[in-house]
């Protein structure tokens, strides 16, 4: 006969009885039903909202709720940062539902967040700002603010916290000097000075080729240097993708890989968290980054940047701004550009609209609260009267950093050109690939312009 | 394995064995109940022209269909998928099945084998990338490794070129597969008979013969498994090839599953990346049909 | 398995399993380092220095722990039924049950809300629970039906000869010779569960129920990335699953049916 053991199933039937109970207990603790905070009314005062948004950190977000319970202590605000990749995979289920936050981000353009897609489930601002700052709140924020966060049928969907913009190179001073190098101006001096990089084996230049998006700004800076507003009338269809000064722009954005100033293998890196990382670890000189770099200006920001980097014994060094080299001698002002980093809509379908709207109109038209948001020098505040308060913050060298960023700062703020708040999402993609086909050595500036054109009509 | 008596038996024993629809049942109920209204509701949206939000979608009807079948990029992620399934199939079934006889074999420190083996299939992929990006780049520590090995010739940015692109995705594929698979033939070879591995040593077969002539055809069932789950694992290919490439460069390493992705999400074209959707099950079954077709003639049921 | 009586065979079977073992370990060791660097174990402390930490290991492994228990009942019952009962349109029944494997999650997010919020479950444990066990059981089924396929027909006749009904014979003779599958199929499920992040990120909207798979957000902004964090928590998350491995390791070397025809 066969001796088959009946002893042996006892740990199965035990195991499974744990985890029954465990499940149990639980599920039982767990379960309770979501947040019934104020089963009351909506009360512009008191209150408990949710505010789902892929930025600013968990750190930041908690510090400007703060800011807020400071002026309004009985609205409870819970921040939930989710990730940017997954953020709107996220939140199109929950606005779609009737449990959904009731303040979320909303961003110009066509990429993360778009405003096309979910200025549907927005509450038009309009009233609550104009009430916050007068008849007259559109002088009182930067242009580029709104312009980005109204749709076409002239609702204001969010409001703008703050704003950022691209179009200059940061480096680091420290290797320059240690070099003896200078920062370039023009085309060939960047070649040169990436040639006496290489020699030393340092890398000069770095650039994450493999993200769509941050080769659009280096291709929309080298256009704008040639020919300053062409690349907003491209995006626009009022010039063709072809255009001559396009094409320029494109063969100089090429031969940046040729002529060796950008890095080789550079279509296999990505900007974040690759670039940023070398740059922040004294591995590169010089990188493309925007004005969202300046929070790395002061000694806390970038010691802790520098370890975050992987260095260990983080020492900061004091990273300064750039404007764009001239690289076709046209002689024209340095480029930037830039839209509403991110802004606040409150849903409709919050049961307290009127709490979050509060919260909202606090965050993107309050002077303290922008103080707070230009201080950190993240964003650049989108009330215009207020600016960072340098004698509050600690920079790592403020005799080499003070005055480049004041001046960063105080140009940034008049700028009204966008940077993705006009390239709808499907442009954005065509845009992405004539970039990259040039950068991967696939297509020729002018074949990967020809497609873009056709692309760009259909 | 089951027996493999002939047609009459088989008839014979179908009479004697009980229905077995309540158990199956719960499960089917449970799964088509929560699973194909999905099926369903994206069989629906494909016939539509939609961003996954607006109120009035158009119905297109099957335009989007069409659209895939002239769309390069999507005949180029189609064929990505096929050579990665052959390529990672074949080397991962491989690499598991001998990793799983030798561990089997009573090594020193086997469970610290093990560990290594099961850790790349925990770890997210969305934490590796950047950490595969930079061994492959060109300062990276691969080619580091082959400068000191004497191959330094063979350096190169990985992956910033179109050629050599996929197969590093592929690579990174086999390292954080093949635990699964070495997983399944560790669990199937404890079943093998040991009498049949002595009686084989006593006719002096050798390693090698014991692996081919007996050990493997014994876990047929698990490769056969592991095909049809390689084949739907690589038509839904999405982690790897999204986060260290994106796609890149410039299709390269374009999947089905990071077309979906990208179609769906941030494109918006919700229709579209339905379409593809339903077409990636169309051929995950046609693909998994084919592979077990073989079962039911070799398994002589008469209810197969 | 193989030969490994003689030294020197077992010396050659050290070294080409050492050889082969080699490229699969320097990726970690790339990992780890990445996870020291910076402030080194400043790292690891600051991760496990999260206030909600001990909440998202606990909302982790309520999931986990229902998924597993879903899966597993289900899973044996439903392979006992294909690999050993009559079921006409056999075939049939299993490749509806495959098909669902096949559509990738992110095609799924927006039908499968609609599911959950018409139940009224959005927002719940079960919102994850269930669709997670639902894509998990094809995949288990297919494992499972397999190696209850390996277990000799002959003792379950026996069993019946002996008066015993087939419930008696899937419980006391079937389930207990699964224990190596068994165990393969808690492990992946477990992995399933554990590592899942679009379902709890989607369909759990209190910050209290949040799973181990938001770690990672608190070191992730828009502009900046710590990476050293990052990996970090990446090595914490995957402990309890690794424990749970060697945990259950027992389990996958024991081939009883191999001797159980005697």
């Amino acid at each position: 006969m066969f001796a088959i053991r009946t002893s042996r199933r006892r740990p199965v039937s035990a195991a499974a009885a744990v985890i029954a109970l465990g499940l149990t207990a639980g599920l039982l603790s767990g379960c309770s039903s979501p947040s019934d905070a104020n089963a009351g009314g909506d009360s512009a005062t008191k209150g408990s909202i949710n505010w789902w948004g892929w930025t600013p950190e968990i750190g930041v977000g908690k510090q400007y709720i703060a800011a807020f319970n400071k002026v309004y202590p009985n609205i409870k605000v819970t921040y939930k940062q989710v990730a940017t990749a997954s953020y709107d995979a996220a939140i199109r289920p929950a606005l779609a539902s009737s449990v959904g936050p009731d303040v979320f981000n909303i961003a110009p353009g066509g990429g993360i967040g778009s405003i096309q897609a979910y200025q549907g489930s927005a509450v038009d601002l309009t009233p609550v700002v104009s009430k916050a700052l007068g008849s007259n709140w559109k002088s009182k924020v930067a242009a580029i603010g709104p312009a980005g966060l109204t749709t076409t049928s002239g609702k204001l969907a969010a409001l703008s916290v703050g704003s950022t913009f691209a179009g200059s190179v940061w480096i680091n001073p420290t290797m320059f000097a240690k070099y003896n190098l200078t920062p370039p101006k023009t085309f060939s001096e960047w070649v040169s000075v990436c040639k006496a990089f290489a020699a030393k084996g340092a890398t000069c230049f770095e650039q994450g080729a493999g993200d769509n998006g941050f080769n659009q700004d280096l291709l929309h800076a080298i256009a704008d240097s040639i020919k300053p507003g062409v690349w907003t009338k491209a995006v626009a269809g009022k010039v063709k993708w072809t255009d001559p000064t396009l094409v320029k722009a494109m063969t100089v954005f090429k031969s940046m890989f040729g002529d060796g100033i950008i890095q080789k293998g550079a279509v296999g890196v990505q900007q974040y968290p690759d670039v940023n990382n070398d740059f922040l670890a004294g591995k590169t000189a010089m990188v493309m980054m925007g004005t969202w770099y300046m929070q790395y200006s002061t000694k806390a920001g970038a010691t802790a940047a520098v370890s975050a980097a992987g260095v260990a014994n983080a020492k900061p060094f004091p990273m300064v701004s750039i404007p764009f080299p001239d690289v076709t001698g046209a002689g024209n002002p340095a480029p930037l550009f830039g839209d509403a980093d991110y802004g606040l809509a409150v849903n409709n379908k919050s049961k307290h609209q009127k709490a979050a709207e509060t919260f909202v109109t606090w965050l993107g038209t309050n002077e303290a609260a922008q103080q707070v948001v230009a201080n950190s020098l993240n964003d650049i505040s989108a009330l215009t009267s207020v600016s960072p308060k340098f004698d509050a913050i600690t920079l790592v060298d403020s005799s080499q950093q003070r005055s480049t960023l004041q001046a960063l700062i105080s140009s940034a703020s008049k700028i009204s050109e966008p940077r993705l708040g006009d390239v709808g999402t499907a442009l954005g993609q065509a845009i992405g690939v004539a970039v990259s086909s040039v950068a991967a050595g696939n297509a020729t500036p002018t074949a990967a312009l020809t497609t873009l054109q056709s692309a760009s009509k259909g | 394995m089951s027996s493999t008596k002939g047609r009459s038996a088989a008839r014979r024993r179908s009479f004697l064995r009980p229905a077995g629809y309540a158990w199956i049942f719960p499960t089917l109920i449970f799964c088509v109940g929560l699973l194909y209204y999905s099926v369903g509701y994206t069989g629906y949206i494909s016939t539509l022209d939609w961003n996954g939000s607006a109120p009035n979608p158009t119905s297109v009807g099957s335009a989007n269909y069409a659209r895939a079948f002239t769309d390069p990029v999507f005949w180029l992620a189609i064929q990505h998928t096929v050579i990665s399934f052959v390529v990672t199939f074949t080397i991962s079934t491989v690499l598991g099945f001998v990793f799983a006889a030798l561990l089997h074999s009573r090594p020193f420190f086997g469970g610290v084998y093990k560990v290594v083996l099961f850790v790349p299939v925990v770890l997210a992929p969305a934490i590796m990338a950047p950490v595969f990006r930079q061994i492959f780049a060109n300062g990276g520590q691969f080619n580091w490794l082959l400068t000191h090995i004497g191959l330094g010739g063979l350096a190169q940015p990985w992956l910033a070129q179109s050629g050599t692109a996929l197969g590093v995705i592929l690579a990174i594929t086999i390292w954080g597969g093949t635990g699964v698979t070495f997983i399944l033939y560790f669990a199937a070879m404890g079943q093998i008979d040991p009498e049949l591995l002595e009686a084989a040593e006593l006719d002096g077969a050798g390693n090698i013969r014991r692996l081919v002539s007996i050990i493997w055809p014994n876990v047929r069932g698990t490769t056969v498994a592991l095909a049809t789950l390689s084949a739907i694992g690589a038509l839904k290919t999405f982690d790897i090839p999204y986060l260290v490439t994106t796609g890149g460069p410039n299709f390269a390493t374009e999947f089905l599953g990071t077309l979906i992705y990208r179609t769906s999400i941030p494109l918006g074209a919700v229709g579209y990346g339905a379409a593809l959707s339903i077409l990636l099950l169309v051929i995950a079954l046609i693909m998994a049909i084919v592979m077990n077709a073989g079962r039911a003639k070799r398994e002589g049921r008469a209810d197969a | 398995m193989l030969d490994s009586r003689r030294r020197s065979s077992r010396i050659i079977l050290q070294i080409v399993l050492t050889l082969l073992v080699i490229p699969f370990l320097l990726p970690l060791v790339a990992m780890i380092q990445g996870s020291l660097a910076g402030q080194g174990w400043g790292n690891y402390i600051a991760v496990l220095s999260v206030p909600e930490l001990p909440l998202f290991f606990r909302n982790s492994a309520i999931i986990a722990a229902a998924t597993i228990l879903i899966v597993y009942v289900l899973t044996m019952v439903a392979a006992f039924g294909f690999a050993k009962l009559h079921i006409k349109g056999k075939s049939f029944y299993f490749w509806l049950l495959i098909a669902a494997l096949t559509l990738p999650e992110v095609v799924l997010l927006t039908p499968l809300f609609a599911t959950m919020t018409s139940l009224n479950l959005y927002n719940t444990y079960w919102a994850v629970i269930l669709p997670l066990s639902a894509l998990q059981l094809p995949f288990t089924v297919l494992l499972a039906r397999n190696f209850m396929e390996g277990i000799p027909d002959e003792l379950i006749e026996a069993a019946r000869i002996d008066g015993a009904n087939t419930v008696r014979g899937f419980w006391y003779i079937v389930l207990p010779l699964t224990r190596p599958i068994a165990a393969a199929i808690i492990v992946f499920t477990l992995l399933g569960a554990w590592n899942d992040y679009l379902l709890p990120l989607v369909f759990l909207v209190d910050p209290s129920t949040q799973t181990i798979t938001q770690l990672p957000q608190f070191f992730v902004g828009e502009f900046s990335n710590d990476q050293t964090k990052v990996l970090a928590s990446a090595v914490i998350t995957a402990l309890p699953e690794v424990i749970a491995y060697l945990c259950l390791q027992r389990l996958f070397e024991r081939g009883l049916s191999a001797g159980a025809l005697k």
